[in-house]
């Protein structure tokens, strides 16, 4: 068989097109949740829907009544497992009971983040592409193999000079092509861009970013990523936590990872230098550092410290450094203050304030609206 | 008579085994085919209602999307899937063991049995794979002239409505001698618009149905609403499909009670090897366990045969005349009700979820036969046109009320269809209520006279207002 499956898949693309729109509708919501996060599974994402159900005339609430089949007493509770599902003439009929999970891909989910948040497209710095040679039959000539002939230039050219030279009978429609008349596809070589993009995540896990914090740069991580991917053939992702020293930490630790004490955000401002000169050499990598914080450091030496690094080796090498500043109950804010002051020139630096999750769809429009 | 165009051999010899063990034990059907196919094209097919080609709806792509997402992650798997045609076609899983298929195909030949002799698929199209296809080529012929919303829409409106139509009207119809899906009006003017002749003139050959108080609320659209013909087309082929859908909900514990009471029959007489006798034994009773507070419609279908073959009744004679309610007033009976260990429940008045509420039988087969009747579905019977053109649709009310939120939505779609503002006359814990839906929106009022008009005879129970559970 297998031609019902292909028909299928008009109807199934249809009904996914259906929930890609309410996707796209839904995105704001979606921008502020934590709902599509760990959902990514290699470059697809799987998104709950509610299925979408056609009203019916239904019977309601007083429909927790029927028949049932099993041992007890008048009286006794119809145990059964409840989570099973209903009994006789009480199909689970609840609207949005019934959640489907959808795949979607991350270009096309980046697609609908960039029609959002009008997102430019990157355009990867010329002297950091990896070319491969690729190629494809977008030109013409008049020599060549058989198998490469090009049939409507060929017959074009035999029609035109058939009716130039009289000799087209519309009664007897016949063309003929002669050698001169033929033409063949010709392969370009076109340089493909390969390129490789390395994100730094930087976090503060000192003891004044609250849960509540985290989340917020979960969200907006995770947005990040999906754009960013969407972007650049290869990823890489590094995590970084910093209170008074930062260390190298995965995903999972990244988001749970509670210390406390000082804050010392050069610690992994160097952490993050130290990997650009010796790891993710900028001359083979666009390099993306994130840095998320409440704006507490530990001192006013450190965030000078912090400053110069910045503008004399970290902003030079990377494509663009964004600082989100979540608030939080604790953080005086101060640190992008002095950011702005002192680096607010520079066109590598980025910095945005998250006040709450209604935020995140701001703030990432201003981290990735510059395209660079 | 069995055909099996892509079977191996030896499930070939099996389905003609099986045949011959079935038509020995007395049951009669249409020819039989067999396909064998694989899980997603299981799932395909499933999706289309067991057809191979429907219209075009992202409806099936949703359900398709669903089953297989189940089947993927192994929450859910589809044994058999048959469907009432002459010829009888079935599929069989490939990936399934020798004895599941002995299975299904035994049971298969129960549901044929079924289809063929039970009166009330009787007026059902048996030519139903081609007039699915025909079906699916008018719509596109539409689509491409209306444009793939323009159908969308109107069908996602008139699919609602499906539920409203009338049980009882084929075997009417049939009885009187005339066929219930004639609706040649509306087709014959439509074609004649296609081929650009002039419509014929509106000579009524009325719709069976289409008269008032009817319950067959199509036809009355389709007869008398301000619709363009293609749309009149649509809503012919909804309604052509639900009427030949209808008798699977009325007839759902018989219809898989008789196919699980013959699988059991022939597969434990003679159809399995002795070293498939506990395989076997596995699956039946997993087919049919019931949980607690469940009803499992094969489970209790095939305590119901076997109780009447108990009893000395003629059990082809039963599967001839009864649908699902007709067929446990006529079988119920105190012993049964005991043996079977069945009861009511309701909701615990003081929360927790729903409890016992009774084993007396008689109230267990009142609450059984009410809730099989109308094929499951609430009764809406459409009364009249009002001296302002409304639609007046009264719900025959029997102890559940409806959820009248969604049925103003759906009575919303049934007034952009008529042009004109739908009641509903309904209750609501005893109230009477009128939902009304015109073009200033949806609105819901008490109302006096519905209290008469629904409830009738039968004043509705009082029960205290809880929430149901949800699944």
């Amino acid at each position: 068989m297998g031609y019902e499956v292909y028909r299928m898949e008009k109807d199934r693309a249809r009904f996914r097109d259906i929930v890609r729109g309410r996707l796209r509708g839904d995105l704001k919501k979606y921008l502020s949740s934590t709902e599509l996060l760990g959902q990514r599974a290699g470059r697809t994402i799987s998104i709950p829907v509610p299925q979408i159900e056609l009203p019916r005339l239904r019977f309601g609430n007083n429909e927790g009544e029927g028949v049932g089949q099993g041992p007890g007493k008048e009286g006794a509770p119809v145990d059964g497992d409840d989570q099973e599902g209903d009994a006789a003439g009480a199909a689970g009929d609840e609207p949005g009971n019934h959640v489907l999970e959808i795949d979607v891909e991350i270009e096309e989910l980046a697609e609908m983040l960039a029609a959002e948040l009008e997102l430019p497209n990157i355009e990867p710095r010329g002297t950091k592409q990896l070319l491969s040679e690729g190629g494809r039959y977008s030109g013409l000539r008049n020599q060549g193999p058989r198998s490469l002939r090009h049939f409507r230039r060929t017959f074009k050219r035999a029609l035109t000079r058939t009716i130039a030279e009289g000799n087209w009978n519309p009664a007897d429609p016949r063309v003929v092509p002669i050698k001169d008349d033929e033409r063949f596809r010709m392969r370009r070589t076109a340089p493909l861009p390969e390129s490789s993009a390395v994100i730094f995540h930087m976090m503060d896990v000192s003891g004044s970013m609250g849960k509540e914090q985290k989340e917020v740069v979960r969200i907006q991580a995770f947005w990040i990523d999906t754009w960013l991917r969407s972007q650049y053939k290869n990823i890489e992702v590094v995590y970084i936590v910093h209170d008074a020293v930062a260390k190298i930490v995965n995903d999972e630790e990244f988001f749970h990872l509670r210390e406390s004490g000082g804050t010392k955000i050069s610690s992994a401002y160097e952490l993050a230098l130290d990997l650009i000169q010796n790891k993710y050499r900028p001359d083979q990598w666009n390099i993306y550092p994130f840095h998320y914080s409440d704006g507490d450091n530990w001192s006013a030496r450190d965030t000078s410290h912090c400053i110069s690094l910045l503008r004399d080796e970290i902003l030079p090498q990377v494509n663009q450094f964004c600082y989100g500043q979540v608030r939080s109950a604790y953080g005086s804010g101060q640190f992008k203050k002095d950011l702005d002051k002192e680096l607010g020139s520079s066109d590598k630096l980025v910095s945005a304030s998250v006040d709450g999750r209604d935020e995140i769809a701001d703030s990432i429009r201003i981290f990735l609206g510059r395209g660079c | 008579m069995v055909r099996t165009p892509n079977l191996p051999p030896r499930l070939r010899r099996e389905a003609q085994r099986a045949e011959d063990a079935a038509r020995a034990a007395g049951l009669d059907f249409f020819e039989v085919v067999f396909e064998s196919v694989d899980a997603r094209d299981l799932n395909a097919i499933a999706a289309y209602g067991g057809f191979p080609r429907r219209y075009a709806s992202w409806r099936f792509g949703m359900d398709f999307e669903r089953l297989h997402k189940g089947y993927s992650y192994g929450l859910s798997k589809i044994y058999e899937l048959v469907i009432n045609n002459d010829p009888t076609i079935a599929y069989l899983v490939r990936s399934n063991s020798l004895m599941e298929q002995k299975l299904v195909m035994a049971h298969v030949f129960g549901h044929a049995d079924f289809f063929k002799n039970n009166a009330w698929f009787a007026p059902t199209e048996r030519r139903m794979v081609q007039t699915m296809d025909a079906h699916a080529d008018r719509l596109k012929r539409i689509s491409a002239q209306q444009g793939q919303d323009q159908v969308e829409r109107l069908l996602d409106r008139a699919l609602g409505l499906e539920g409203l139509i009338d049980p009882y009207l084929p075997l009417q119809q049939a009885r009187s001698g005339k066929s219930v899906d004639r609706v040649g009006r509306a087709r014959a003017s439509f074609e004649a618009v296609m081929d650009g002749r002039p419509a014929p003139s509106p000579v009524p050959t009325p719709i069976p149905g289409s008269t008032l108080p009817t319950y067959d609320c199509l036809a009355f659209l389709i007869e008398f609403a301000p619709l363009e013909p293609w749309e009149r087309d649509v809503l012919c082929i909804v309604r052509d499909e639900a009427y030949y859908f209808m008798p699977q909900r009325q007839t759902k514990i018989m219809n898989e009670g008789w196919a699980s009471f013959w699988h059991s029959r022939l597969l434990t007489n003679g159809l399995l090897e002795g070293s498939e006798i506990i395989d076997f034994a596995d699956c039946h009773s997993g087919a049919t366990a019931s949980q607690p507070g469940q009803l499992n419609p094969y489970k209790l279908g095939i305590e119901l045969f076997r109780h009447a073959e108990r009893l000395g009744h003629d059990i082809f004679r039963l599967r001839k005349i009864h649908n699902d309610s007709s067929f446990i007033d006529e079988l119920v009976d105190e012993e049964f009700a005991h043996e079977n260990q069945l009861f009511t429940y309701h909701d615990n008045p003081k929360g927790g979820g729903p409890q016992i509420a009774s084993r007396d039988w008689r109230t267990v087969k009142q609450e059984l036969m009410n809730s099989l009747a109308w094929g499951g579905q609430p009764r809406i019977q459409l009364r009249e046109v009002d001296a302002e053109g409304a639609l007046v649709l009264v719900h025959r009310h029997d102890g559940r009320d409806l959820v009248l939120q969604e049925a103003g939505q759906l009575i919303s779609q049934l007034a952009h269809l008529w042009g004109a503002p739908v009641h509903l006359l309904s209750l609501d814990g005893g109230q009477g209520k009128r939902v009304t839906a015109g073009k200033a929106g949806v609105s819901v009022a008490d109302c006096e006279e519905a209290i008469e008009s629904c409830g009738g005879a039968t004043s509705p129970k009082q029960r205290p207002e809880q929430k149901r559970r949800t699944a």
